[in-house]
């Protein structure tokens, strides 16, 4: 039996519909319920919905097998995990953004920045580690485009994938902070060696799909 | 918040079941290690911080820090080999060697994953010091698989690695050191993605590429060995699969090459490691519960070179995972209970003289001096698991 944790949402979907398509009997997960673990003894797949930050902490502690996450959740848990495969899905980047008069170099004359975001561990790492520079963390869970604008934070540090929410709000990126975010394959340390029988082929399988995937796109 | 009459973060106590369990495993783990030549040793609980901070070996945010009254750095145990290491070549330091030396101690850390992120939890553990060479790392390996199965665990797994494989490759393909850390945490975290990206970005033969991806992928015996034969020139490189080999070879004649697999890119602490690496894994918990290798520059920097090799058993996780694989633990009770009714004279005395009877015949026995009824005692023996009762308010002519 392997147990997949997945993020709740667009990304379960589409980790669901790639299964499938690696041949793996998903209608245990399709279920239309409010059961949070969905199972199905005949294919030996067990489904848990976890909040996305928490898929990482499943998949860590063995309490799940396999999990699917963006890459900004295991960026910002640093968690010792496998991690397997680029779904390609859910792309996007990281940045800092910004009311537009802070581009062109006037972001970096601002001493003590002040930064909103959902992601404190990367902004501390980026800031600290890459920059070179002691920033105010201010940690949110939402409409992080707020801040900026509200005057709690000078700028931001979250995922951009058209920028249209930012475009809207007079904001724009300032910096890259990391890009490719996308859709991962977590699997746990421990599993791959004593569930390798199981799980290696999962593996290929879901690759040759994610290959087939990644062409079609191209043409 | 009120008093904090409870136990802090990580830290928790052992109920009678679970700590008679775990102390009888320690005691077959300690026979175990003693009939193969392995004296057993206690370091402090508290070392001075040196020994970690200046080392290098493990992560300063992990360590339990404090001072003493003086104000130098104190650190609580983090592991059983560093103290080892201080030991072997400060106090034995005229000591010939080899040294077989083993330990089953309480660890430290913060927040890390060696007890399954609890603060604290107990190791079990050997270090073979003064002797290079597969052999002993062999032996090593093959003590850490007796361990595991002493505890009551059967289905294991140790995966081996080789930092030199790595570090040989690296070589090889004269790749430099920003790029090599890259390639490293895409190995540990078996990221081909990124491995890949970063080949290409080196501008490496397709051929060379390959042999890159083969390390996070692989994972068998003698054929993964045999894979990168023909892929590594590099001497170092050529050493450590010549090394894995004849560990194998070790493996095969122990019976245990059901239990290993070779795994090229099982990397984890190779600032530390100079050799072969291994870490042992079991169904139900998520972290590997034996972890080891060989790390022949540990000791010199206390003084005294020497090589070394060893290994660790979280005795704390492989009894959570001997749990959750669904071992019954059994009952804690004494096997007897004796009470008397104090106002006959002489009871007492009788009482007493069987308890210490039954005793020297490896009985447990619990004598009450609580109760003075045989009802009273019956329902306590029952509700204790106690299975036999006996109660003493007669006492026969010529007795007292």
């Amino acid at each position: 039996m392997l147990t997949i944790a997945l993020s709740k949402g667009r990304l379960a979907e589409q980790a669901i519909e790639l299964l499938e398509k690696a041949g793996y009997d998903c209608t245990a997960a399709k279920e239309k319920s409010r059961k949070l673990i969905l199972e199905d003894p005949s294919t030996g797949l067990r489904f848990i919905l976890a909040k996305p930050t928490d898929v990482p902490t499943y998949v860590e502690y063995g309490a799940a097998d396999l999990g699917v996450v963006g890459k900004d959740t295991l960026l910002e848990a640093g968690r010792q995990l496998y991690e397997v495969i680029d779904l390609g899905f859910g792309k996007c980047r990281l940045c800092v953004a910004g009311p537009k008069n802070l581009k062109d170099g006037k972001f970096d004359l601002i001493p003590n920045k002040r930064i909103a975001t959902k992601y404190p561990n990367i902004t501390r790492s980026y800031f600290e580690g890459i920059k070179k520079e002691s920033v105010e963390i201010i940690k949110l869970n939402g409409s992080i485009e707020l801040a900026p604008l509200i005057g709690l934070a000078d700028v931001i540090v979250d995922i951009v994938e058209s920028g249209r929410t930012l475009i809207e709000n007079d904001l724009d990126v300032i910096e890259t902070v990391a890009d490719n975010i996308s859709a991962r394959v977590v699997v746990n340390r421990v599993s791959m060696k004593m569930k390798s029988e199981e799980i290696r082929p999962m593996i290929e399988k879901l690759k040759v799909q994610v290959d087939i995937m990644n062409k079609e796109k191209e043409q | 918040m009120g008093n904090k009459f409870y136990t802090p973060d990580g830290f928790c106590d052992t109920l009678p079941e679970v700590c008679a369990f775990k102390k009888e495993a320690e005691s077959r783990i300690r026979r175990l290690f003693g009939l193969h030549g392995y004296t057993e040793i206690e370091t402090p609980g508290v070392e001075y911080g040196d020994i970690y901070t200046k080392t290098d070996f493990v992560p300063e945010e992990e360590l339990y820090k404090f001072t003493d009254h003086k104000g130098r750095l104190l650190c609580a145990r983090y592991d059983g080999t560093v103290p080892a290491a201080r030991f072997a070549a400060t106090v034995y330091k005229n000591e010939s060697l080899p040294l077989r030396l083993s330990y089953i101690e309480n660890m430290y850390r913060f927040n890390q994953s060696g007890g399954g992120k609890q603060s604290e939890f107990t190791q079990a553990g050997i270090e073979l010091m003064g002797v290079a060479g597969s052999d002993a790392d062999a032996e090593v390996i093959a003590l850490a698989i007796k361990t595991i199965i002493e505890t009551g665990i059967d289905d294991l797994q140790i995966s081996i690695g080789q930092v030199k494989l790595f570090k040989g490759i690296i070589n090889q393909l004269g790749i430099n050191d920003e790029d090599a850390q890259f390639i490293y945490n895409a190995i540990e975290s078996k990221d081909s993605v990124a491995l890949e990206k970063v080949a290409t970005k080196l501008g490496l033969s397709d051929d060379d590429k390959q042999t890159l991806l083969m390390l996070p992928e692989g994972q068998g015996t003698y054929d993964i060995i045999d894979a990168f034969r023909s892929r590594v020139t590099d001497l170092e490189a050529i050493s450590a699969l010549d090394n894995m080999k004849e560990i194998l070879d070790v493996m095969d004649e122990y019976g245990y090459l059901k239990y290993v697999s070779v795994d090229p890119g099982l990397l984890s602490g190779a600032d530390y490691y100079t050799g072969v690496i291994f870490k042992g894994y079991t169904y139900e918990v998520g972290f590997p519960i034996v972890s080891g290798g060989r790390y022949d520059n540990a000791v010199g920097v206390f003084g005294r070179d020497m090589e070394c090799v060893g290994f660790s058993l979280s005795l704390s996780l492989a009894i959570t995972a001997i749990m959750r694989q669904g071992a019954e633990l059994e009952t804690v009770a004494a096997d007897a209970i004796i009470g008397y009714d104090s106002s006959v004279k002489g009871a007492r005395a009788a009482a007493l003289s069987m308890a210490e009877g039954m005793r020297l015949e490896g009985t447990s026995v619990i004598l009450d001096t609580t109760f003075n009824t045989a009802e009273e005692l019956d329902s306590y023996a029952d509700a204790n698991n106690i299975s036999a009762c006996f109660f003493i308010d007669t006492v026969e002519e010529g007795q007292n």
